[in-house]
């Protein structure tokens, strides 16, 4: 991976869909902020990478909003740390907006014609 | 490990996130970054390489601090969280309402102390006053189911009696013949010379039925109540007494009951004791025999003299008791027409009975200190509007902020609210001192009088009132500051606004109330101290000054016979009149203003007997010689009784102008005769040897009613009961040395109620009085409040106005044409105020026309004369500020703002 390529794809891709792909990593579980960054690298294949600075603003915004909902929980062993878990109202927002990538992605794949034959 | 959190917390400075909310975010992201420490350790990287690693990741991004600021922020502000956290929101938003508010009032100790004053006058009046109507009027009567007890009455309308007490036979028919009543009782007064044991005393007590005790539901608290069989004469000879003589004549003796107390000369045994808070019918009552109708008593129906007190079954409503008592008067009208022709039977409730006169008076105070409230409020509200403008910018400020309108409308009720609770503590304090003060006022006779304080349920009714008060006059200010417009007041000074304009138009209003309110207030005290000055011109029929008088009752059983009566007064007149000091000395049956009673049926000679309801009824005194003298009574005609007119010589009478004109209209009284009873009764005919002036016997405010005065030595039915002295000293000076007198001639004889003459006539106009005092005290407070009021407001538009002003005397305008300007809109309000007043106080006054004497509730010198006070005391108000207007300096003012 190039640096501006991923300096590119940060700042044009994130705007759009960082809020899609935390929605879409707490849908099954609750999870905690890093694990989120790490997934996030981990599936992107290091390709998106969230530093510390933003991604916490956005995991409040969506909290905010009341998409997510963010709870200290403590494990034997362990520090207690703050997971996140979808709510009723980020499901739905998280059915739209993959509606609404489905069809951008689609878009773009027909004008570029990029898409596997 | 490295620490992360310094970092983080040194990026996060800028935000001033709440302490806690900070600590959350450098926690979770100092764990982030230490999770990305160790990754980077465990893939080989050297501790120093990892550190500086994450430190980037944290330094890379320039977003976090605008991000959490946007964030953040409104996190505060609008706390997402939902239902349970809203009630605590609440909870902390009134605690940070209630130390802002205390913040500003102790910010203006000036403003904070005029209003705290004017609300606790206010509230103080009101909680005094109600602490009395609970005690008076409120408060249940200390017996078992009081509101079945009634009073049954005689109504002799006929001839001005509508309540007259029943006579003996009478009351045992009524007793005897109802299926409304659980019991009945008849009691009358007595009194007895109680001796041994100390000074020889005058105890007042009641005859009663046996049955009283159990019918009132009250168990003596030693002893037993009387028994059936003690209520027959012979067996009569037992007493129960009060627990305040108990304490005070037999030093609270446990074993009383048992022993024999000398009454009258003759041992009755004591049976019961009462309990402390027992008093029946009056505080003055002191012990109780059996009433134990003799023969001849029992048979009399013509003699009206007993109370009657009932106690309903239960389920029978006072309009049962009446109608029946009806059925049962009307049959014995038919049944006994010589003696009960057009007798009726009227049935009270005891409350109305125990309370009297005295409620509409209250209910006129209680009204008035209402009003007194209402205008301490409207001033309040006025400093508080006027603050408000002053504060436009504070809460421009806030609006701006963020803060909703409701909130801010909570905030300032909060403030009033906190304010009226503050003038409610010192109104509390200035209700018991005033109570106190109060006490003293209060007519002696009304019931529970010594009971009156400051309970529960006081307090409680001056936190309502305060609450109340609170939200009433935090009202206008909270809506105002609600309705405010906040670019007006950012664009401009907010001087000239439409919210100033508006709180101007609520400050006009207040004033005109304030106005109109204290406008009858004052009209109503105008009515009382005019009817008060009318009592006190009224003549009584006799000179009161330097008169001493004292109750001297010889009981029967020592002095058996009239010679022997006879005997003691003479000489105690002698030697009374041979006192250092003393002018003239005499003796009467009753003083007037003292008692009621002792009236005579008459006939006059030369004319039919008229029918029994016609007879013409005249109040007796019995008296001795220089009575009239003594007592300043002028003599008309002919000549007063002298020591010529004994027992054995032609029988005289001296008669009230009144009674001589009504007898003999158009005649010449004197040498006429009349007689007591019927004609042809076997009593002596009289002489008339005299005519004098007629005397208010009852009552200062009821006209003068027939009556005749019979020498003591011929007058065989009333008894003399009172010595007066007329002196040249001051009265009461003389009252040892007289009793001392008594005493040396029966050293066995009680003397009591000694008073001067004067003292009686103050004290019969107690209740009026007591009405006019207070109602004057509430009404120069209004007076006051709103005086302040009216300047508060007029100051306030004088300041607004002084660009105004100075533009108006820049251009030429002369200090009498701004004095006039000013002035003019003050009395504008107030001649509105005194317009609205004027129309509700002729409606209101009517509701005390019950109090007033000698004047109408619309007497038009009263309303001119406080249109007047009034209107005069609102030009001095705003002419302060006027004068004020006319000192502006015109180049000061045009730069002003």
């Amino acid at each position: 991976m190039s640096y501006i390529g991923s300096h590119i794809l940060d700042r044009e891709l994130k705007k759009g869909s960082a809020e899609l792909l935390i929605l879409s990593l707490v849908e099954d579980r609750p999870r905690h902020g890093y694990e989120i960054g790490q997934l996030i690298e981990l599936r992107s294949r290091g390709v998106l990478h969230f530093n510390v600075g933003s991604l916490y603003p956005l995991l409040y915004r969506l909290e905010n909003r009341g998409w997510i909902r963010g709870r200290w929980v403590e494990k034997p062993g362990q520090r207690r740390r703050r997971y996140y878990r979808l709510t009723a109202a980020g499901e739905k927002v998280l059915a739209a907006q993959r509606n609404n990538w489905r069809d951008f992605v689609q878009a773009i794949t027909r004008v570029t014609g990029v898409a596997h034959a | 490990m490295p620490d992360f959190k310094d970092k983080i917390r040194a990026r996060l400075a800028d935000l001033k996130l709440s302490p806690a909310r900070e600590n959350e975010i450098i926690e979770e992201l100092s764990q982030h970054l230490e999770d990305q420490y160790e990754q980077l350790i465990t893939r080989g990287a050297t501790e120093d390489e990892a550190y500086q690693t994450a430190l980037l990741d944290l330094n890379q991004s320039d977003l976090l601090e605008p991000e959490l600021r946007r964030i953040e922020r409104r996190v505060h502000h609008e706390p997402l969280g939902m239902g349970a956290d809203r009630k605590s929101h609440l909870l902390g938003d009134l605690w940070q309402d209630l130390r802002y508010g205390l913040r500003m009032l102790l910010k203006n100790p000036g403003f904070t102390a005029v209003a705290v004053i004017a609300l606790a006058l206010g509230i103080g009046a009101n909680s005094a006053i109600f602490s009395v109507v609970n005690t008076v009027l409120l408060r249940p009567l200390p017996y078992k189911n009081p509101e079945r007890l009634v009073m049954v009455w005689e109504d002799n309308s006929k001839q001005g009696f509508p309540r007259d007490t029943p006579s003996p036979a009478n009351f045992m028919d009524w007793r005897d013949q109802n299926h409304v009543f659980e019991s009945a009782a008849a009691l009358v007064e007595i009194s007895f010379n109680l001796t041994g044991a100390g000074d020889p005393e005058r105890i007042d007590g009641q005859r009663v039925s046996a049955s009283l005790f159990s019918l009132l539901g009250v168990e003596p608290q030693l002893g037993r109540a009387f028994r059936a069989e003690e209520d027959q004469p012979g067996g009569n000879h037992v007493v129960i007494i009060s627990h305040g003589l108990w304490q005070r004549r037999f030093g609270s003796d446990p074993g009383i009951v048992g022993k024999p107390i000398n009454l009258n000369g003759e041992s009755f045994t004591v049976v019961g004791v009462m309990p402390r808070t027992f008093q029946f019918p009056t505080r003055r009552d002191q012990l109780w025999v059996p009433i134990a109708f003799n023969a001849k008593e029992a048979g009399e129906r013509g003699n009206h003299y007993l109370e009657v007190i009932a106690r309903m079954k239960p389920g029978v409503t006072l309009q049962q008791a009446q109608a029946e008592m009806t059925t049962i008067a009307t049959r014995l009208q038919q049944q006994y027409p010589e003696t009960n022709t057009s007798i009726g039977a009227v049935v009270t409730p005891l409350h109305e009975h125990v309370v009297g006169d005295i409620k509409p008076a209250l209910l006129v105070l209680l009204g008035a200190v209402a009003f007194v409230l209402l205008i301490a409020c409207a001033n309040v509200a006025n400093l508080l509007l006027a603050r408000a403008a002053v504060r436009q910018k504070e809460i421009a400020l806030r609006l701006a902020l963020g803060a909703g309108r409701a909130r801010l409308i909570r905030q300032f009720l909060t403030e009033s609210v906190l304010l009226a609770a503050l003038g409610g503590g010192v109104g509390l304090l200035l209700a018991v001192v005033g109570l106190n003060v109060l006490k003293r006022f209060i007519p002696p006779n009304i019931s529970q009088a010594h009971a009156i304080a400051i309970d529960a349920k006081v307090l409680i009714f001056t936190v309502l009132v305060s609450l109340v008060t609170g939200l009433i006059f935090g009202l206008a200010p909270a809506t105002q500051a609600a309705n405010f417009n906040l670019n007006d007041t950012l664009k401009e000074s907010g001087r000239d606004s439409a919210a100033g304009s508006r709180g101007n138009r609520i400050r006009g209003l207040l004033v005109i109330s304030e106005v109109a309110v204290s406008f009858i207030l004052l009209i109503g005290a105008g009515l009382l101290i005019n009817s008060f000055l009318h009592l006190r011109n009224v003549d009584p029929g006799f000179r009161a000054e330097r008169a001493l008088t004292m109750k001297i009752v010889l009981p029967e059983t020592r002095y058996a016979d009239k010679e022997q009566r006879g005997i003691f007064y003479r000489e105690l007149i002698r030697r009374v009149e041979t006192l250092p000091g003393v002018i003239s000395a005499a003796v009467a049956t009753n003083l007037p203003l003292t008692e009621t009673g002792n009236s005579v049926g008459v006939s006059i000679e030369g004319r039919a007997d008229p029918a029994p309801d016609r007879v013409p009824i005249v109040i007796t005194r019995i008296i001795s010689p220089r009575y009239f003298e003594t007592m300043g009574i002028p003599l008309l005609k002919g000549r007063a009784f002298a020591e010529e007119d004994k027992a054995e010589s032609p029988a005289v009478v001296v008669l009230s102008e009144t009674t001589a004109r009504k007898f003999w209209p158009g005649e010449d009284a004197l040498g006429k005769h009349i007689k007591i009873g019927p004609t042809n009764s076997p009593n002596r005919w009289l002489t008339v040897v005299g005519v004098v002036k007629d005397v208010r016997q009852f009552e200062l405010v009821v006209e003068p009613k027939p009556q005749m005065y019979l020498p003591f030595t011929q007058a065989n039915f009333f008894e003399p009961r009172a010595l007066v002295v007329k002196t040249n000293l001051e009265p009461l000076s003389l009252a040892a040395t007289v009793r001392k007198t008594v005493w040396e001639i029966d050293k066995d004889q009680p003397v009591s109620d000694i008073a001067s003459m004067e003292n009686i006539v103050s004290e019969s106009v107690a209740r009026q009085r007591f009405s006019m005092l207070l109602l004057g005290i509430f009404a120069g407070l209004a007076l006051v409040l709103a005086a302040v009021g009216i300047y508060g407001v007029m100051s306030y538009s004088v300041a607004q106005r002084t660009r105004e002003i100075g533009i108006r005397m820049a251009l030429g305008a002369q200090r009498a044409d701004v004095l006039k300007l000013t002035i003019g809109q003050g009395l504008k309000l107030v001649v509105t105020g005194v317009a609205f007043g004027l129309a509700a106080a002729v409606i209101m006054t009517r509701l005390m026309s019950s109090l007033l004497f000698g004047v109408s509730a619309t007497d038009p010198m009263t309303f001119v004369t406080i249109s007047f006070v009034l209107v005069s005391v609102a030009v001095l108000a705003s002419y302060i500020p006027a004068l004020r207007a006319t000192r502006v300096d015109p180049m000061f003012a045009l730069r002003y703002q």
